[in-house]
């Protein structure tokens, strides 16, 4: 199978249906994902300026990273499941999104970075735990992190501009009431699609 | 408010934004993400350290003094790209239901974070020793995170607004 092929596959399952034809869903999937990417950048921002130096110099690393890391990682798991599933609604206009593509590398290079880090300043982590700031190898990844994490919050939501929502949400109609939420989404009956609005 | 809104969209800067809005729109809202991620980090960093899931080797004090400015810092950027983005779409932002509701919440997630700093100024020793391990306060800490979350929901539902329905004044036209 191809990927175009694939990527149609994905944007017909009934997951990815059952996500377009809900007025909720997708507002709330990218809720869920800015939270978590807000979780995310938030708690990276913490230790990369406490490796070059800039806040909690008096803290040891190490300590920090243990206490912190975790709380990263489940923050990008959510990022990553609620984008993943966003995804599939309108899996070939992402999948040629300019801005989606470099969203994607920019996570690659993150990972990248950190694997450097892993094999430069982290090898040494015991000789500068306490120091206020990592060797220069360490501030480098630092830097370089927070710039890409800024772009890719860019990017991010760039992407919201330039796709249109694959969604089949019904026009707002003066009659659609919040109570409609509780006893479950209003049919709109999948087929007639008329153009979306970007998820400005 | 509609006619105020109308009136908005004449000014000048809200001219500017529109005419550049291919741009200017995106790079102010990604700005507010980023304020976004502070707040609701230092925030996050607070509340661990209330709940003794984090930091727990740093005072109440000490973690305040960290994140406290960061926060009160990021929450001007919040409010001096919210304003651009209330003035680029004025009709946008100020006729939803969503708005409004958000702006409710930042006035009570605000002021839990003034009242909390003014009495663990009061009361420093009280609260390292004792009010940090009630059951209340762990509580508080929980539910403050969730305001901060919802808020960051509505702000995302300004987008959706009719989903409120009959709530929505932008579905009364």
């Amino acid at each position: 199978m191809d990927i175009g092929a694939f990527l149609k596959w994905l944007e017909a399952s009934g997951l990815a249906a059952r996500i377009r034809e809900s007025l909720f869903l997708f507002p709330l999937l990218e809720s869920t994902h800015v939270i978590g990417l807000a979780l995310v950048f938030g708690t990276i921002l913490i230790i990369d300026l406490r490796l070059l130096g800039l806040a909690s110099t008096q803290r040891p690393f190490q300590r920090m990273a243990s206490d912190i890391l975790k709380w990263t990682w489940a923050a990008f798991a959510m990022t990553a499941v609620t984008g993943a599933l966003m995804f599939i609604t309108n899996a070939p206009v992402y999948y040629h999104n300019f801005f989606f593509r470099t969203k994607m590398l920019l996570l690659v290079l993150t990972g990248i970075n950190m694997l450097v880090f892993e094999l430069t300043a982290g090898r040494t982590i015991h000789g500068w735990d306490q120091a206020p700031s990592a060797p220069p190898a360490g501030k480098a990844v630092a830097a370089l992190s927070l710039v890409m994490w800024i772009g890719i919050i860019f990017m991010g939501r760039l992407i919201g501009f330039t796709t249109s929502r694959a969604a089949v949400a019904p026009p707002p109609a003066a009659g659609v009431n919040f109570e409609d939420f509780l006893q479950g989404t209003p049919n709109s009956s999948g087929g007639t699609s008329t153009t979306p609005p970007p998820n400005k | 408010m509609k006619q105020f809104a109308e009136w908005l969209s004449t000014t000048f800067l809200s001219v500017f934004i529109q005419n550049h809005n291919s741009w200017a729109i995106p790079t102010i809202q990604s700005i507010h993400i980023v304020g976004i991620a502070l707040v609701l980090g230092s925030v996050f960093m607070i509340d661990l350290r209330i709940l003794g899931w984090a930091g727990t080797d740093q005072t109440l004090r000490q973690t305040t003094s960290r994140f406290g400015p960061w926060l009160t810092g990021a929450l001007c950027l919040l409010l001096v790209t919210g304003v651009l983005m209330v003035i680029g779409e004025p009709v946008r932002e100020l006729v939803t239901f969503s708005f409004w509701l958000k702006m409710l919440l930042v006035a009570v997630g605000t002021l839990i974070a003034v009242v909390f700093r003014i009495t663990l100024r009061k009361r420093e020793q009280q609260w390292e020793e004792t009010l940090v391990t009630r059951r209340s306060t762990k509580l508080l800490a929980i539910l403050t995170f969730l305001v901060w979350a919802c808020i960051i929901i509505l702000g995302r539902l300004i987008a959706y607004d009719h989903i409120w329905g009959s709530w929505s004044p932008a579905t009364k036209s």
